[in-house]
């Protein structure tokens, strides 16, 4: 038993031996004299597996090929979207520069940042990119080349911030595009629950009943209480609120401006609100993406109106934005 | 070894010898798995060490025949893991999965030492970085690899008691 096992030991060790042997003289032979016998092993015995090899690189190749066509695909769509956020924003700031040639003094240009959700909530407040350094006073009116934006409120050296006229504390004086009608522009609040997008809208509230206006009318500050300038647009009149027991009127008014896309403003200086904008927005060239029509009357010009806080001591001028200022 | 023991030991490392080149190429890593070397060490464990030996030695040969001017280098390298996993097996006579770990990773560090030396295609950092960074990693990925087909080939390989 125990030869036969030494027996075994030394068979082993001597076919390994061969084997090391084998495996020595065929790495140290020159390639002329290997090279037939790798040939046939490939040839032979590798084939299939080199087939298999084969076909699994083709698998691998044509998943990566396919990752980086959807990647590409992907690449191509992305770009086709920005191409298009480009061009909105190429197109408001081409309008920003009209409003800024059309101005020609008096405002300073600035980004707002929407610091609230812009979608889910209602945009109330932005932080705009100007502060006092830059000549921003508390109260200027904030401007797009479409309208009434918001009126700043807090003012830091380098930041301000500015209530939009969806803040409940917004209030303008306007008037209809042919300074017929006068009222109070207020923040649509009284929305039923799923309708949040009506918060969005206004409403020009103590409208005299005689002034009857009509559906798509303009309404546009009326500059009366002297924050606002005289002739920016506030929006359209979309339809009537009707209130049987009262003395005047109220319409339901659609704003010129989408808080919500709002990126790029011009902030009106002090000076320029008192000295008005002229026929800044009703001049304006229509653009393509916001539709108004020119008034044909009406906004006469520029008035530099008393300010609201004196507005608000004199009880018969109707005040713009109404809240309590420190 | 009974016959159909013999059998379904040839099939395991037939299957694991097809994993090498299917397998393998899809994977693609930088530090793969050794399904050869993992059949090798299989196989190597179940018979006697001239037979572990010989079958290195065919093994490497048929590896060794699609790599140009390395052609009897792995089947040195095989050849030694071959017959070291056997020899060492009958030495130690236990199937656990530490036992197991440690052959398929030594196994896989000294095939490529040996590969590496014999081929003399690499000198100097480039054999060092090879040798102590790519060539530990690839051995616990294979080590890895190895105890788990191992343990899912245990059913297939095991012998029935009564």
């Amino acid at each position: 038993m125990a030869r036969a096992a030494t027996l075994g030991g030394r068979l082993d060790t001597m076919v390994f031996g061969a084997c090391v042997t084998v495996a020595v003289v065929m790495s140290a032979l020159p390639d002329q004299m290997r090279e037939p016998v790798a040939g046939a092993l490939r040839r032979t015995l590798v084939a299939p597996l080199v087939g298999l090899q084969r076909g699994a690189e083709r698998w691998r190749a044509a998943w990566l090929e396919s990752e980086r066509q959807t990647l590409q695909r992907d690449s191509v769509g992305m770009q086709v979207i920005r191409v298009r956020a480009l061009e909105v924003e190429n197109d408001r700031l081409r309008r920003l520069l009209g409003l800024g040639n059309r101005l020609t003094w008096g405002f300073v240009p600035a980004e707002a940042l929407h610091t609230e959700g812009r979608t889910e909530d209602v945009v109330t407040t932005v932080t705009l990119t100007a502060g006092s350094m830059a000549g921003v006073a508390q109260y200027s009116p904030v401007v797009s080349p479409e309208g009434v934006v918001g009126l700043v409120q807090t003012v830091d050296p380098r930041l301000s911030i500015a209530i939009l006229y969806s803040h409940p504390d917004f209030r303008v004086s306007a008037m209809s595009a042919d300074g017929a009608a006068f009222g109070i522009v207020y923040p649509h609040m009284d929305v039923t629950a799923g309708r949040l997008s009506e918060r969005y809208l206004l409403e020009l509230r103590n409208v005299p009943f005689r002034n009857e206006l009509k559906t798509g009318t303009q309404v546009f500050s009326s500059g009366i209480g002297g924050a606002w300038p005289r002739g920016v647009l506030i929006g359209t009149v979309v339809s009537e609120v009707p209130e049987p027991e009262s003395w005047s009127r109220t319409y339901l008014v659609r704003p010129a401006v989408n808080p919500a896309h709002v990126t790029s403003v011009m902030i009106l200086t002090p000076q320029r609100a008192q000295q008005g904008v002229g026929s800044v927005w009703m001049s304006a060239p229509e653009p393509g993406a916001s539709a108004r029509t020119t008034p044909g009357a009406g906004a006469r010009g520029d008035s530099a109106r008393a300010d609201s806080a004196r507005a608000r001591k004199d009880s018969s001028v109707r005040p713009d934005t109404g809240r309590e200022r420190p | 070894m009974k016959s159909s023991l013999a059998l379904r030991t040839a099939a395991a490392c037939a299957i694991l010898i097809v994993m090498h080149f299917t397998l393998r190429p899809l994977l693609a890593w930088r530090s793969s798995i050794d399904f050869l070397l993992i059949a090798l060490v299989f196989g190597s464990v179940r018979i006697r060490p001239a037979s572990a030996a010989v079958y290195g030695l065919v093994l490497g040969l048929a590896a060794d025949s699609l790599s140009l001017g390395a052609f009897g280098a792995g089947a040195l390298a095989a050849t030694i893991v071959g017959f070291s996993s056997s020899w060492l097996k009958a030495v130690f006579f236990a199937d656990n999965f530490a036992l197991n770990i440690i052959f398929l990773f030594a196994g896989k560090w000294a095939f490529d030492l040996v590969y590496v030396l014999m081929a003399r295609r690499m000198l100097g950092t480039e054999m060092l970085v090879q040798l102590v960074l790519w060539t530990p990693l690839a051995a616990a990925v294979t080590a890895l690899s190895g105890v788990v087909i191992i343990a899912i080939l245990r059913p297939v390989y095991q012998e029935k008691v009564a």
